[in-house]
């Protein structure tokens, strides 16, 4: 963990004895005639590591340098056995990646980051990548345990529940989309509806003149009433009646 | 005086940002993720700022909402509604949307923040009941903004507020730079309903998707509400009903008028850079949490009071973070409000649990202090992620100092019975035929309400206006989630079966749910019409986490109020 210039714990204490009443003259402000951090820098010293990881189709890459520096990407957390929400996740980006088949103006880069990468190997990457028909421009990517750790925490998908955060079927319902040179970055949930996700997409990678906009893009998803909507149970059970002083 | 390190930690003496343990150790209080923490700043060096009230204009013309400010999501606005009806005695108020420089501590440079007016908190609203007010907002924000917190987009929300849906801060219904919309605060009680009273409300940006970035650079402020008997002349009121709480109206030097003794203070929490320039965190999902605590706007202020009753309007403004407040002293609190409305009777307590967007009144009685005596209000509750408070640590880290300097009359009284409830659980459960149940969770590390994201075209209860139902709002992963609801407040009938605490037995809009505060089981009343400009309670409203990174990752859903 890093941690900023601390003062020593006794200066702590002495200034804040003075606790004046009278308030003495501030100390010239910190960072006087600095300017506010670039947020792009900012972005990419904290959040894009630049570690190594392998393709799917054996290729070994940098993270920062080689998959994100100056592009629009897609970027989930995944493994070849997960059975739970990968297959669904894996399915809906195919069809995003589809929506943006042969579009110059859309180009946008699909990264599924193994998080059990001993067993996902390159060849199993490779298979998994085949057996759904993902097309060119979709990375499948494992590395180093430890590193593709910190980078999943570094891009906002952990837990602060050890437990929960040592479970990787917790990490595999985001999908988090940024524009790199923009320093514009989102999550949503990758099991969102596909449109959602392409919309979502769209918005990083374009200027807001061109953002799918007003009615169309709502109703781009159906319209729909939870089942909640419209819950009725007659009359309130007793416990809900008794319990307020 | 030299004081030891055990004079300091009797005192509940923290350091900048950090508390002091048992032993000395120094523990940092939070901060996003593995960003590293603020530099440190004296304690207690600027006086408590108190936000100017928001001075009325010569009456405007209104207009047509605009339609084609593109959200981040791509929508854009679902309610646009022609020019507002402008009922006979209505004021009107001018208010810019601001980048401005503004100073969060003498020991750090000028950071520029987004404020209404260019201030943070904005200017204080003080409306009394019957007296409608239109708000022209205007959207200065610079379209390339050099910091990159927040996006210059927004929506007002007018939080505890009884308005049409057109005038609600519906996430969509957003204007972008150089646009303005205007907004029709009626200033009416649901239904006419004395108990129905507003109190303390907030206004506060809630654009879709950027509402968190967007509050933390500073779209914050008051707006509170007066009637008949918690009235602008407070204390001085000879009305005999008057309650006659602490407060006053005067004027300031400057001919500028202020409101005395009648103190609101919205607590937040933010992060620095090395350099002293904020900090947010975009990939942060969990909650962002600062490391320094801030009173209007400002570190760790002082403020001078005089040896007599005050009134603190408390509001948690920050985005994820949860407070427990104590007097350094030992000394109790009496709470006469939460969220939106007056208790029915006061209630003394040694502390009070507050979660982001909620507000409680108190009353601190200063009589007993000596002129010259120091007494701090101590932030005890430990937070360290965005998940959950850890719990109470002692001595905890001082926010507020107060500093007693003077002597002066105090007309003001705290009464026994303060805001009667004539129709609440007994008058409403008999017809109740409908019971929602919500659950706010993490899902494979996503937000969702029953399963699902804010979708703009889903709706998740259709509720009748004039009916009241019952809903249970559950937290089963062990996260918080403080709860909102728009356009009405409910009573909580219970807490995962137990009758829910004394500060939980007013009104509320935001209710905590989860980790040890457990489910709770609410009772919703939908009211029925407004009267300034009549018309059926109807259309679409929000509810959501307003943990505002949940709030943000879309942990919201909304009714369709039927008509």
């Amino acid at each position: 963990m890093t941690r900023g210039p601390r003062a020593p714990l006794v200066l702590l204490l002495l200034a804040a004895a003075c606790s004046p009443s009278s308030p003495e003259p501030a100390a010239a402000p910190a960072g006087a005639g600095l300017r506010p951090p670039d947020p792009v820098a900012a972005i990419r010293q904290q959040h894009l590591p630049n570690i190594e990881l392998t393709t799917h189709e054996g290729r070994r890459v940098r993270f920062y340098d080689d998959l994100v520096k100056g592009k629009v990407v897609a970027i989930n957390f995944m493994f070849a056995t997960c059975r739970l929400a990968c297959p669904a996740a894996t399915e809906n980006l195919r069809e995003v990646q589809k929506a943006f088949a042969g579009r110059a103006d859309r180009d946008v880069t699909l990264l599924s980051i193994s998080l059990d990468p001993e067993r996902d190997t390159p060849e199993v990457l490779r298979g998994y990548a085949e057996a759904h028909g993902i097309s060119p421009g979709w990375y499948f990517l494992t590395g180093k345990r430890d590193e593709i750790d910190q980078l999943r925490r570094k891009l906002g998908a952990w837990d602060p529940d050890p437990v929960v955060d040592a479970d990787p079927q917790q990490h595999t319902g985001l999908v988090i989309v940024g524009n790199e040179p923009r320093g514009r970055w989102r999550a949503i949930s990758v099991l969102s509806k596909p449109v959602r996700i392409e919309q979502a997409i769209e918005r990083v990678l374009l200027p807001p003149s061109q953002w799918p906009t007003g009615e169309a893009a709502v109703q781009a998803a159906p319209y729909e009433e939870s089942a909640a909507s419209q819950r009725r149970v007659g009359r309130p059970a007793a416990s809900d009646l008794i319990l307020r002083d | 005086m030299r004081l030891t390190r055990r004079d300091l930690m009797k005192l509940g003496i923290g350091v900048g940002g950090m508390a002091l343990l048992p032993g000395g150790r120094l523990l940092a209080d939070g901060g996003s993720s593995d960003l590293p923490s603020s530099p440190s700043t004296t304690p207690f060096l600027v006086e408590l700022p108190i936000a100017p009230i928001a001075q009325p204009v010569a009456p405007f013309a209104t207009q047509p909402d605009p339609a084609d400010c593109v959200n981040v999501d791509g929508s854009t606005a679902f309610h646009v509604h022609g020019p507002r009806v402008v009922p006979a005695g209505t004021r009107f108020f001018l208010l810019h949307e601001q980048a401005r420089a503004h100073s969060f501590h003498p020991q750090l440079p000028p950071n520029v923040i987004w404020g209404y007016q260019g201030m943070s908190p904005g200017p204080t609203f003080l409306a009394e009941s019957g007296v409608p007010f239109i708000v022209r907002f205007v959207n200065d924000l610079p379209e390339n903004d050099p910091v990159g917190i927040g996006e210059p987009i927004t929506a007002i929300h007018r939080h505890g507020g009884f308005q049409f849906p057109e005038d609600d801060g519906y996430p969509i219904d957003t204007f972008c730079s150089g646009q303005s919309r205007d907004y029709f605060y009626p200033n009416e009680a649901d239904d006419l309903q004395v108990q129905n009273e507003h109190s303390t409300l907030w206004y506060h940006d809630h654009a879709i998707d950027i509402t968190g970035p967007n509050v933390y650079r500073g779209l914050a402020g008051f707006f509170l509400n007066f009637d008949a008997i918690d009235s602008l002349l407070g204390e001085e009121d000879p009305n005999p009903n008057a309650l006659r709480l602490p407060g006053r109206m005067t004027t300031l030097p400057s001919g500028e008028p202020f409101r005395e003794f009648d103190v609101p203070l919205v607590v937040q929490d933010k992060l620095f850079d090395q350099n002293g320039f904020l900090v947010y965190d975009t990939f942060d999902h969990n909650g962002f949490l600062g490391d320094k605590f801030l009173v209007n706007g400002v570190i760790q202020p002082f403020f001078r009071v005089a040896r007599r009753k005050y009134r603190f309007r408390f509001l948690n403004g920050s985005n994820a973070r949860l407070y427990e407040f104590f007097m350094s002293n030992g000394q109790s609190f009496t709470a006469i409000g939460t969220d939106s409305h007056l208790l029915q009777h006061p209630v003394t307590v040694k502390s009070f649990r507050i979660d982001s967007a909620e507000r409680v009144e108190v009353v601190i009685d200063f009589s007993h202090a000596r002129l010259g005596e120091e007494i701090f209000l101590v932030n005890r509750l430990q937070q360290t992620t965005g998940r959950k408070p850890d719990g109470l640590v002692s001595p905890g880290t001082p926010i507020l100092k107060f500093i007693v300097s003077r002597d002066a009359a105090d007309p003001s009284q705290v009464p026994d019975t303060l805001r009667l409830v004539t129709e609440g659980p007994e008058q409403l459960l008999p017809g109740v035929t409908v019971k929602r149940t919500f659950e706010f969770e993490r899902s494979d590390g996503a937000w969702v309400v029953n399963g699902d994201f804010f979708d703009e075209n889903r709706i998740s209860a259709k509720p009748h206006r004039n009916t009241a139902e019952i809903w249970e709002l559950k937290s089963p992963g062990g996260w918080v989630h403080p709860v909102h609801i728009h356009l009405t407040e409910f009573f909580v009938l219970s807490r995962d079966g137990n009758t829910p605490p004394p500060l939980e037995q007013g009104r509320k809009d935001t209710i905590e749910i989860g980790a040890d505060r457990g489910d709770a089981t609410i009772l919703v009343p939908w009211p029925n019409q407004f009267h300034t400009v009549p018309g059926p309670v109807a259309g679409r409203y929000v509810f959501h986490c307003h943990n505002l990174e949940h709030e943000d990752m879309r942990m919201m859903a909304q009714f369709d109020v039927q008509a």
